[in-house]
């Protein structure tokens, strides 16, 4: 491949891959060879994508990850209609994962700067053509997030626009309805990811990235304090959301698909201004300073704490010390929680289903399982402890213990929040938090056993992500029915919840062990 | 005396072979080199050696033990530099160290001491309490070859060990290395660099295309071992040699 590299980024610079960074991006697509670099930038990255995924999971698990998307968007579609749920409700649920799926795209890379250069450091020409020729990280930045969008917007949000089919029905109009809300749900998902991704640039001008946190909790907390201004500053326990959508957005302002050519305008202007701004702020010669031991919690204190090893405490250093530590599972919990906030509040306000607040969260909340454990090994590999006389198994056992230190008391931490806010019935609070522990670990479990050490790689894996689905499927929807049809929770009713997640907890328990042998195994074989 | 024993092992990824009757011995006392390109299958030895990697078939026996059926002790009795591995990244090399001695169950005390002597060899006094990730590659391998001689062990397995470090270290690692081994202790080192293994190695075997070609005893100087290598290298490449079919020569 033949880079037309141009002089001007020559002359700028004296340290190589960094030298055209101050110039903005126009500049450089003039100094270097106009739309056919660009061009050839774009697709170089978009090959890399593909081949990447399709060198991991052996084409045709990586083809068939729309499939099964797709295929389950159309049975829940279908069960949804079936069940009562009105289009305008199906339509806000998929359009509200969209942005929610946009957000955490930007968040895990604005959260773990770290993984971002884990992860893409040697795989991606993102970081290293910016090393070893003269284009800079900003440019290579703006391309690698034009092509994230669109591989996303083909690969997960065009199956998930095919809801519509079950809404509409197969008729000659279908398809134009489900390319705008393709189009309409891209939208959202870009637009998720140029907030986050200004976040990342304003870090790199110097926003403590505790700052950044502490504007997106009083961002909330003003959201509520409006929303308890506007009902008078009168809020009955009962029914209050910390996610209020009155006085919010509403379906018509999230969902595009109807909406006039102005407002499809300005989200789209809206969206793109964002992103260009972002690259413009954003600063390519960021570097973390040279970082010591000085001040922070000591490797020893970790491992004097109560249950651990130093295999644990490794794990829990990585995980703190790492950019956003604690921040991570706590912010990955806080997007769950909204989205869970949001969709209960669209339901109850549709359907006017006044669901067991309880079981709903306490199910949905134990999700986060897989983000926990996701940030517990992303700086970790098996491979490197093959150094030391332990074996797989150990590693495995210390994520789990280290999993039981962090993620469940952030789960419970922020159940326990919202149930004092919403303050539901003690019976159904109690089987909420037996249920999220109980499920927690039983996610937990299925996803150790389903990816190994690699839980973000799975993710579009056909096959993997189908098991993981069903196995999440089994046992969530059943307490999310429940949860919806028998309010309150009668005696019998909470008995058999309770034991569900006592039989969920012991499932993931044992799931967890077999799947440190499971993955020993494989490792030990070289088929890992 | 036999200390590492292998025999007709064979192993493959999936459709690629990469060892294909790997047979030879190290003895006891001895700076045993392991020469051979990119893909010969000298990692993939090693990660047996270890117990980190189940042969598809042959024998080997480590230290009078099994490394497959025993993994956790051979690597409690060896030490293990592995290629191009950085160590984790945020710890500090302190930290990690104390991890390591965890691990390996060193003594609190003994620990200190050989940190500091390890400190003072390579130069890492002033950054031992910096992060990992915040060092540059040479002293993240500086940290690495540590890491494997902590416990002073009796045999060490390390590849590629003078890789990211500076010419003065280099010399200074393979003083080292000399000196370890002649206080009896054997050291198995991995390399596709023909001066290293010249200038360290009492033996070295030639690997190519996942077996040992030939096992031969440098004279201390490159070009013989060159000689022999690329010699060992172009009949393999053209001829495909058996496997298994390793000679013993002297120089």
């Amino acid at each position: 491949m033949v880079i037309d590299v141009g002089t001007q980024s020559v002359r700028n610079g004296e340290d190589g891959g960094r030298d055209d960074e101050s110039s903005p991006p126009s500049e450089d697509r003039s100094a270097n060879g106009g739309l056919g670099l660009e061009w050839t930038l774009f697709r170089t990255l978009w090959l890399e994508e593909w081949r990447l995924h399709t060198s991991l999971f052996g084409g045709w698990r990586f083809y068939g990850f729309p499939l099964v998307i797709a295929g389950l968007v159309v049975a829940g579609g279908y069960a949804l209609t079936a069940t009562g749920y009105s289009s305008d409700a199906i339509l806000l649920g998929v359009h509200v994962t969209a942005l929610a799926f946009g957000l955490y795209s930007g968040t895990a890379a604005f959260a773990g700067s770290d993984m971002l250069e884990n992860v893409f450091g040697d795989l991606s020409l993102l970081l290293g053509s910016s090393n070893s020729l003269p284009l800079s990280r900003r440019r290579l930045l703006g391309h690698f997030l034009v092509k994230d969008t669109l591989f996303y917007a083909i690969t997960i949000v065009a199956p998930l626009a095919l809801v519509v089919v079950p809404l509409e029905g197969l008729g000659v109009a279908t398809l134009s309805t489900v390319v705008r809300t393709w189009l309409s749900m891209t939208l959202l998902f870009a637009a998720g990811m140029a907030i986050t991704v200004g976040l990342i640039a304003l870090r790199t001008r110097g926003l403590p990235l505790r700052g950044v946190g502490w504007v997106g909790i009083l961002a909330i907390v003003g959201w509520l304090a409006v929303g308890r201004l506007e009902r008078g500053g009168v809020v009955d326990p009962g029914r209050a959301e910390p996610f209020e959508t009155t006085g919010g957005p509403g379906i018509d302002a999230v969902v595009l698909t109807t909406a006039a050519p102005t407002t499809w305008l300005a989200v789209l202007l809206g969206t793109v201004g964002l992103g260009a701004l972002s690259l413009r702020v954003y600063d390519p010669s960021y570097t973390t300073p040279a970082r010591s031991s000085e001040g922070r919690v000591p490797f020893a204190r970790y491992r004097a704490l109560p249950g651990t090893n130093p295999l644990v405490a490794k794990t829990l250093v990585d995980l703190v010390r790492s950019s956003g530590g604690l921040f991570k599972p706590v912010v990955s919990i806080a997007i769950l929680l909204g989205v869970v906030a949001f969709l209960v509040t669209v339901v109850r306000e549709i359907t006017t289903i006044e669901p067991a607040l309880g079981v709903f969260y306490g199910s949905v909340l134990g999700l986060s399982a897989f983000t926990t454990y996701n940030w517990l090994t992303q700086f970790d590999a098996v491979e490197s402890y093959g150094a030391y006389p332990v074996t797989v198994e150990a590693v495995f056992r210390a994520k789990q213990l280290a999993f039981f230190l962090v993620g469940l008391p952030t789960m419970a931490g922020a159940y326990l929040l919202v149930m004092a806010w919403l303050g539901p019935p003690v019976l159904d609070a109690v089987t909420g938090f037996v249920l999220l522990v109980g499920l927690a670990l039983y996610y937990y479990g299925l996803t150790v056993y389903v990816a190994g050490f690699d839980p973000n790689e799975f993710l579009f894996d056909a096959v993997r992500f189908l098991g993981f689905t069903v196995g999440v499927a089994c046992l969530l929807l059943p307490t999310l029915v429940v949860g919806f049809v028998v309010v309150p929770l009668t005696a019998t009713v909470a008995a058999a919840l309770l034991a569900t997640g006592l039989v969920a907890g012991l499932l993931g328990h044992l799931l967890a062990r077999r799947a440190a042998r499971r993955w020993a195994d494989r490792y030990r074989r070289g088929q890992a | 005396m036999t200390i590492c024993r292998v025999d007709g092992l064979e192993h493959a990824f999936g459709s690629v072979t990469a060892l294909d009757g790997m047979s030879f011995t190290v003895e006891a006392g001895e700076c045993f080199g392991f020469l051979g390109p990119n893909g010969a299958g000298k990692t993939t030895s090693i990660g047996i050696l270890t117990g980190q990697l189940t042969p598809d078939a042959g024998e080997v026996e480590v230290l009078g033990l099994d490394p497959t059926a025993t993994p956790v002790e051979t690597r409690h009795r060896v030490g293990i530099l592995p290629e191009q591995q950085p160590p984790p990244s945020f710890l500090t090399p302190r930290e990690y160290f104390e991890f390591v001695g965890q691990v390996r169950g060193l003594e609190e005390a003994t620990l200190e001491s050989r940190i500091d002597t390890w400190a003072a060899r390579l130069g890492l006094h002033g950054k031992l309490d910096t992060l990992n990730t915040d060092l540059s590659r040479g002293q993240q391998q500086k940290v690495m070859i540590t890491q494997a001689f902590l416990h002073e062990p009796e045999l060490v397995f390390i590849d590629e060990p003078l890789v990211n470090l500076d010419p003065l270290v280099q010399e200074q690692v393979k003083a080292f290395l000399l000196e370890y081994a002649d206080a009896g202790n054997t050291i198995f080192v991995s390399t596709h660099n023909i001066d290293v293994a010249a200038a360290i190695c009492d033996r070295v075997a030639i690997v190519v295309d996942g077996a040992c070609r030939v096992v031969t005893e440098p004279d201390g100087t490159a070009d013989a071992l060159r000689h022999r290598f690329l010699e060992s290298v172009e009949r393999g490449a053209s001829q495909g040699m058996p496997a298994g079919s390793g000679e013993v020569s002297g120089e």
